[in-house]
């Protein structure tokens, strides 16, 4: 497959020179995935992989074997049946109860579980965590944090434009709308979205693993520029994230406008428990 | 059974009366199987330009580029590549699958397979035609408009697609001309519920009605139940544009009132899940008859293929909230929606089952039209298989918006219905011209066409579990999509052989249509009704109302003596 690749890359793509240093399979894969849930989307995936793979091979099986075996020339007189006998309907029955037990009910539970148990399991407000507002404006991602008083919406609010700040191994909790039309807030590393609508107040927690710096994107169409609604996560240890915290507070109190109304786009923060 | 007698009218002789203003349900089938082919054509060329755009940003597209773009030198700018991707969804959904599978295979083959001479509603009929014209022109006119037609995405969602997002008078015009196809579909729709209710041959019960019958019909109720919901939903919007009322604005966006955007979603998504079936149930009927009819065997259970796409269509309408995970839904409402949604595929597993239990034993003749039916066969379960990533909430969250979905849903959406309108065109095409179509092009407008299509298809499902979000003009400008160049251009170069694959299909049938050999009454060895009338069918199609005997599936009887089928007016051979 490589060899493959490497083929094609150099007789098409002379002009691209970011890929040429992804193995064919390396390519393929989802990015690298940094929160603590991730794998549970990715398990999950891999599991209604193997399970739908497992059916659509009897498709196929179907498909090209019955082709085969029963072509005209190889098969001149075919078999006069309505597929109405008692055996034939039970087979018909036990194939659907089949997909139904073995596919849709297990993934069906799993996901549920997951949802219900991690994916909505807001941490407590009384927890250690990280409390962001994010705004979703065209074409980009605006973030506040409460700053030194611990309070949004007031003047020692820390906000920033495209630049998202967290510490790792700890609990971020977002509350997300949007100030014109539809945003949705997607952290491809943490293998999740939320929708930013105007006129309510969304919510998404995630607590990530890995330092780095990652992309984040704006997966609704809002018009555009849409495709330029894009801003940087930025994961940082403990010790680096409150450095550039107290930098951001210290700096806040000369750049911010106290009387300037635009500045208070915020909201006061809705307690999740 | 027929509710009434139906009378053999006078040949229109006037050019008008035959080719344009026709009463007859044959010449509206063709006037819309030609408006599908224009608007694919259409709807194929965007897609081209939204292809070149993400595999080679900032290049000019070729040879037609310069003329359409003459102020970027040909580049795909982005508020036009915005108004690409809305127009390609919304014209090949509305414009080309609904008028040629709905329209031309809806309108051509109820009345032929139940034994009638023209609809129930000749002047419904027309009328039906003629405002999916003028739906057409208005969406053609909001092309060149100041602002440009509408780019809110087919879905367009407010508050997008309102005028905080919008400004333009395109997308007002989009919202009227979905809203007169509309009610172009639903005059349609109801002709054809009340045709298959009232003028089936004498003697043809509900499960003697022929599968295509049965899909369409289905279909045609669906149709008749959600299109007015879509309607009231665009006409909510519209008022929202014109008259400053405020339905679907909310918040920070709107300057007085408190309507939401969300209510926009249940209304379009309600209508929307259904759509998907409106859609891929003629395909389903057609595919199911003409696996039996050219593996020369009854279908296999088809009653319970039948009764399994009832089901469907039944809970079609139940499942919609799926679409809506990313906004937030209570935990009460995913379950019930997940739930819903996988009990889909029971009924979906029956008669996949069924089709290859068809296929099973039989005595198959790989004609062109059993290719693109097999075809279907094996792109419906990739497609319908994918679904199942997406009904379960926790992957949606990730894969929502991707070209996941892109991918998952032209497997089902576009694949599945254009192989299954393939295979209704080469099957009908004698009956409709009185010739035949070439067999060798098609066959390589088969294979080219499956091999451009799942390079296309399964690569955006690669791209999509990679994470490239949908509608995005220049996915490079992100780190982690970076990797995905190669495996964008590999879908551009399997949609550009996709693309010239269907050229062959448009000679052929151009070509077939005056230079063909001249088809025999019964070219393909079939016994339904249609099959019974010289090809092309005469304008009142039956010079007598047939009577009939037996079920549309009666192959390889053994008892049947000097051939291997029976006519639905034969009475059943047994030993």
């Amino acid at each position: 497959m490589n060899l493959l690749l490497n083929f094609y890359l150099k007789f098409f793509v002379t002009s691209s020179e970011a890929a040429s240093n992804v193995g064919f399979w390396e390519a393929m894969k989802p990015p690298v995935d940094i929160s603590t849930y991730g794998h549970l989307v990715d398990d999950l995936f891999m599991l209604t992989t193997k399970l739908i793979l497992f059916f659509f091979f009897f498709v196929c099986l179907g498909i090209f074997g019955f082709s085969y075996l029963y072509s005209k020339k190889r098969h001149p007189q075919p078999l006069y049946t309505h597929g109405t006998s008692k055996k034939q309907i039970a087979i018909v029955a036990l194939i659907g109860a089949l997909v139904f037990v073995m596919v849709d009910m297990q993934i069906t539970t799993i996901s549920n579980r997951d949802y219900v148990n991690v994916f909505l399991n807001y941490p407590k407000e009384s927890d250690d965590i990280v409390r962001v507002e994010a705004l979703g404006q065209q074409w980009a991602w605006n973030f506040r944090y409460a700053g030194k008083d611990g309070v949004f919406n007031t003047e020692d609010d820390v906000v920033t434009l495209n630049d998202l700040r967290v510490p790792v191994n700890k609990k971020v909790i977002f509350q997300i709308t949007a100030k014109d039309v539809i945003h949705s807030l997607y952290f491809p590393n943490a293998r999740i979205k939320v929708d930013a609508m105007p006129g309510r107040i969304s919510r998404l927690w995630y607590e990530l693993t890995k330092t780095g710096v990652y992309d984040i994107a704006c997966a609704e169409i809002c018009g555009t520029f849409h495709y330029r609604m894009k801003s940087t996560l930025t994961v940082y240890t403990q010790a680096e994230y409150d450095t550039w915290m107290a930098e951001m507070e210290e700096r806040t109190k000369h750049v911010t406008e106290v009387e300037k109304v635009e500045n208070y786009w915020g909201w006061k923060w809705v307690a999740s428990n | 059974m027929a509710f009434f007698e139906q009378e053999i009218h006078d040949a229109p002789t006037t050019f008008l009366s035959k080719y344009v203003f026709s009463f007859d349900h044959k010449v509206i089938a063709k006037q819309f199987l030609w408006y599908g082919i224009a608007f694919l054509g259409i709807g194929g060329m965007m897609a081209l330009m939204i292809r070149w755009t993400l595999a080679f940003p900032g290049q000019a597209f070729p040879v037609i580029g310069t003329l359409l773009f003459p102020n970027t030198n040909g580049v795909v700018p982005p508020d036009t590549y915005a108004m690409l991707f809305t127009l390609h969804g919304t014209i090949m959904i509305f414009y080309a699958i609904t008028p040629i599978l709905i329209g031309a295979f809806g309108n051509f083959c109820i009345p032929l397979m139940i034994g009638a001479r023209d609809m129930v509603f000749p002047t419904l009929n027309m009328l039906s035609f003629w405002l999916a014209v003028l739906s057409a022109l208005l969406l053609l006119v909001s092309l060149f408009t100041p602002l440009g037609g509408a780019a809110g995405g087919w879905t367009s969602y407010p508050t997008l697609s309102t005028l905080i997002g919008s400004a333009g008078v395109g997308q007002t015009l989009w919202c009227l001309a979905l809203f007169v196809l509309g009610v172009s579909s639903t005059m349609g729709a109801v002709n054809y519920i009340a045709t298959i209710i009232t003028l089936r041959a004498p003697g043809m019960g509900y499960f003697d009605m022929p599968l295509t019958v049965w899909g369409l019909w289905l279909t045609a109720v669906l149709n008749a139940i959600f299109l007015p919901v879509l309607g009231a939903g665009l006409l909510l919007l519209t008022f929202d544009r014109v008259f400053g009322t405020t339905f679907f604005l909310a918040g920070a966006a709107a300057t007085s009132g408190s309507g939401d955007p969300v209510l926009f979603q249940h209304v379009f998504w309600i209508f929307g899940h259904p759509e998907v079936y409106i859609l891929i149930l003629p395909a389903w009927g057609i595919v199911s008859d003409l696996l039996s009819f050219f593996s020369r065997k009854p279908a296999f259970g088809a009653k319970s293929t039948a009764l399994s796409m009832t089901s469907i269509t039944i809970l079609s309408t139940l499942v919609y909230g799926h679409h809506m995970y990313s906004g937030q839904m209570s935990p009460l409402l995913t379950q019930s929606f997940m739930m819903l949604t996988m009990t889909i595929s029971i009924p979906s597993a029956v008669f996949f089952a069924n089709w290859l239990g068809t296929l099973w034993k039989g005595s198959l003749r790989f004609q062109t039209p059993m290719l693109f039916s097999l075809g279907v066969v094996f792109v419906f379960g990739l497609g319908g298989l994918t679904g199942l990533y997406l009904a379960t909430v926790s992957t949606d969250l990730y894969l929502h918006d991707t070209y996941f979905v892109v991918g998952h849903f032209h497997y089902t959406m576009a694949a599945s219905v254009l192989l299954g309108g393939f295979a209704g065109t080469y099957f009908w095409f004698p009956k409709m011209f009185g010739r035949m179509m070439n067999e060798a092009l098609g066959k390589w407008h088969f294979w080219l066409s499956m091999l451009g299509l799942n390079g296309i298809f399964m690569g955006m499902m690669v791209i999509g579990h990679a994470g490239m979000h949908r509608r995005i003009y220049n996915p490079f400008v992100y780190e982690f999509l970076q990797n995905l160049i190669p495996l964008n251009m590999f879908i551009t170069y399997s949609a550009l052989l996709m693309g010239s694959a269907q050229l062959l299909f448009v000679y052929n049938f151009i070509h077939s249509m005056y230079k063909g050999p001249v088809a025999s009454q019964n070219p393909w060895e079939v016994g339904t009704l249609e099959w019974t009338i010289p090809s092309p069918a005469p304008h009142y199609n039956f010079a007598e109302i047939p009577v009939v005997k037996c079920g549309p599936h009666e192959y390889g009887n053994p008892n049947l003596k000097g051939k291997d089928f029976q006519y639905q007016t034969e009475e059943l051979v047994k030993a």
